[in-house]
């Protein structure tokens, strides 16, 4: 499975990452103003949440073992 | 009997677009563009403009270069692309106008590459003497086309899964679904609804995983017609390391012993990918010259590791070159050492189902309901025997979902002005909707949504059913669609999230019981369908479309004759074994 890894501490809680995501992976904290890796599951390390980070706060780590459906 | 107020949140409007791409987009700024005083709401399940498939794609416009004539683009298209089966008044059509929609894509704010002269900066496809050329978009088109809409007063929902059209009589007049945060029902009333939800790519290749076919299978299920429904079985050559496309591996292709079996499957010089580079792949496996690898060195469509299109030797694009450079950077890490300059490739089974039937102002069989961009496009039949793009011309995607979707917002615009005012719904069809809907909620045990994907994958990726048809092979696989099916009903949702995987599930099932139904009928080879039990075009028999449609719960299936005697190009009678030449 993808990891995504988010640093809190520089994140800007800008929410470009939560729309960026086109599988819903991101939801958002309202109360924190944070976004949260709510189904990691989902991830097709598509990378535009980590593109679209103004401050370089998130990282998608691919698991491309995990893809793993046959052609046979 | 219930109101729709007491079922969830009503919103109401003139246009409802489902979907918040670049077909769902460009639909909703031409319905305003065209009637400004109209309402138009954009319904998305994540966000629009981000969402979709252009934003992670080639950024490639196909279209007509100076040099190129719409007889000549019809001509080669019927003759080597769609193979007869187009509606080649339609396609007549296309070629004559989807120049317009550069023009059109600028306008609103998308980057389109310019040469000095300030006109496209086009290319021709390597190797090939196609009738058309190649523009770039910057993949940041949407985001500029959700910031036109904007402007001229769309409206729209975010975050929203769209599950059932609702109806009043047998017009469509609107959806419902939920939020996919809090699970919240919501009810859309619309005098006009524009389906614009993609195409069916079951989840299998990652940047093409939003196409989930819930829009086809909420018109499947709302009565629409589906034409095409076969040519869902697109895939693209992939690195099995990282299971990332290598672009035109398809030509470069050499087995175990070294030959090279590109030019004995994809002989002469193809205008793109077919559907033999799957098979010739797969044959190779079954023979024992196995691994398949690509010559990456001899490639075109590269230079080193980087691919053509994403550099900026072709086309200065930002955002394009910033996606696909994060991407491929870390795809390379996957990739063995030991594959540099000879990658072992596989098949990567994409799908592009399109199949919702319009006619040539994109009306589907259901008054009320318009499908533009990838939903229709095989559909639409003007494209002939492909799947939905790349289908056989890379960049047709694009213009297809710009041109499709102006000719719909043209079609609901009138259509409205003939309705009248007002919309409802039929109350306890929406009901019913709603109970179905939130089912899988409640179940404490049962199949995750996850599982049951997991079945339909493994119903369609193998080359041996959906690419290197039989008879045998795929009633093994419509079998395994079919207990898929059985058990939908104990499908099992933990959150709303997980109740949008669920319908997607549903959808999933539906799209492949189709796709192998219609498979199992058409008795020939054609263009992107291969049949090892029927490898000749049968122009005699199936010069016909194939219609599917939803009969008190049963899929009924007949065929159609296309109107040759209308159309200006015709096969030569009887079989040819042109597809499958190298046998």
């Amino acid at each position: 499975m993808n990891r995504i890894e988010i640093d809190f501490q520089s994140c800007e809680g800008c929410r470009r990452c939560v729309k960026a995501c086109f599988v819903n992976v991101l939801s958002w904290d309202r109360e924190a103003c944070r976004p949260v890796v709510a189904h990691v599951e989902d991830c097709v390390h598509c990378n535009l949440c980590e593109l679209s980070c103004p401050s370089g706060s998130i990282e998608v780590m691919p698991d491309f073992a995990s893809l793993d459906w046959t052609a046979f | 009997m219930a109101d729709l107020e007491s079922l969830g949140e009503v919103a109401r409007t003139d246009v409802l677009v489902i979907g918040g791409g670049i077909a769902g987009l460009s639909a909703a700024i031409s319905v305003k563009e065209k009637n400004p005083r109209l309402e138009v709401l954009v319904v998305e399940k994540a966000t629009a403009g981000w969402a979709g498939k252009a934003a992670r794609g080639g950024g490639i416009l196909a279209f007509l270069t100076p040099d190129d004539s719409p007889e000549d683009f019809v001509r080669y298209h019927v003759e080597h692309i769609g193979c007869y089966l187009e509606d080649q008044e339609l396609l007549m059509e296309y070629a004559c106008t989807c120049n317009q929609v550069l023009e059109l894509l600028d306008s609103w704010g998308a980057r389109i590459a310019r040469d000095r002269r300030g006109y496209w900066k086009y290319v021709k496809t390597p190797g090939a003497e196609v009738p058309w050329g190649l523009a770039g978009v910057d993949l940041d088109m949407c985001v500029h086309l959700r910031r036109r809409a904007s402007e001229l007063g769309c409206r729209f929902m975010d975050k929203t899964a769209i599950v059932e059209l609702l109806k009043s009589g047998d017009r469509v007049t609107g959806a419902i679904g939920f939020d996919v945060r809090d699970g919240s029902c919501r009810l859309v009333l619309a005098r006009a609804t524009i389906l614009a939800t993609g195409s069916q790519n079951y989840r299998v290749m990652p940047m093409w995983s939003c196409g989930r076919g819930d829009g086809i299978a909420a018109a499947y299920r709302a009565g629409a017609c589906m034409r095409n429904a076969e040519f869902g079985s697109f895939v693209n050559m992939i690195h099995v390391a990282s299971r990332e496309v290598i672009f035109g591996a398809e030509d470069h292709m050499f087995n175990a012993r070294g030959e090279d079996i590109s030019s004995r499957y994809r002989p002469g010089i193809q205008p793109d990918i077919c559907a033999m580079s799957a098979v010739g792949w797969y044959l190779e496996h079954v023979e024992g010259r196995a691994p398949v690898r690509v010559k990456a060195e001899e490639n075109v469509l590269q230079i080193g590791s980087e691919v053509l299109f994403s550099t900026d030797l072709v086309w200065k694009r930002p955002a394009a070159i910033a996606f696909w450079s994060r991407l491929w950077e870390k795809a390379r890490r996957a990739e063995r050492e030991s594959d540099h300059g000879m990658p072992e490739i596989m098949p990567g089974f994409i799908g592009e189902q399109s199949p919702v039937m319009v006619d040539h102002g994109m009306a589907t069989t259901v008054p009320g309901l318009f499908a533009v961009g990838d939903v229709s496009y095989s559909g639409s039949a003007w494209t002939g025997a492909v799947p939905s793009p790349p289908g056989r011309i890379r960049g047709s995607g694009l213009m297809n979902a710009v041109w499709s979707a102006c000719r719909g917002a043209a079609s609901a615009v009138e259509y409205i002005s003939g309705e009248g005012p007002g919309a409802g719904a039929d109350a306890s069809l929406a009901a019913e909707s709603k109970e179905r809907i939130y089912r899988p909620l409640g179940r404490e045990r049962g199949v995750s949504a996850l599982e049951m994907v997991r079945r339909v994958q493994q119903a369609v990726t193998p080359v041996r059913y959906s690419n290197w048809k039989r008879e045998d092979r795929m009633r093994e696989a419509l079998g395994m669609v079919l207990e898929a099916k059985e058990v939908l009903s104990s499908l099992k949702g933990e959150d709303p999230h997980d109740l949008a995987r669920c319908n997607e599930a549903r959808s999933m099932v539906l799209c492949a019981e189709m796709f192998y139904r219609a498979s199992l009928l058409r008795k020939e080879s054609r263009g992107w369908f291969l049949r090892e039990d029927y490898p000749d075009t049968d122009n005699s028999n199936w010069l016909k479309w194939i219609i599917l449609q939803d009969r008190e719960g049963e899929m009924a299936l007949w065929t159609e004759d296309i109107p040759l005697e209308r159309y200006p190009y015709r096969p030569p009678p009887g079989r040819s074994a042109t597809t499958l030449a190298w046998r």
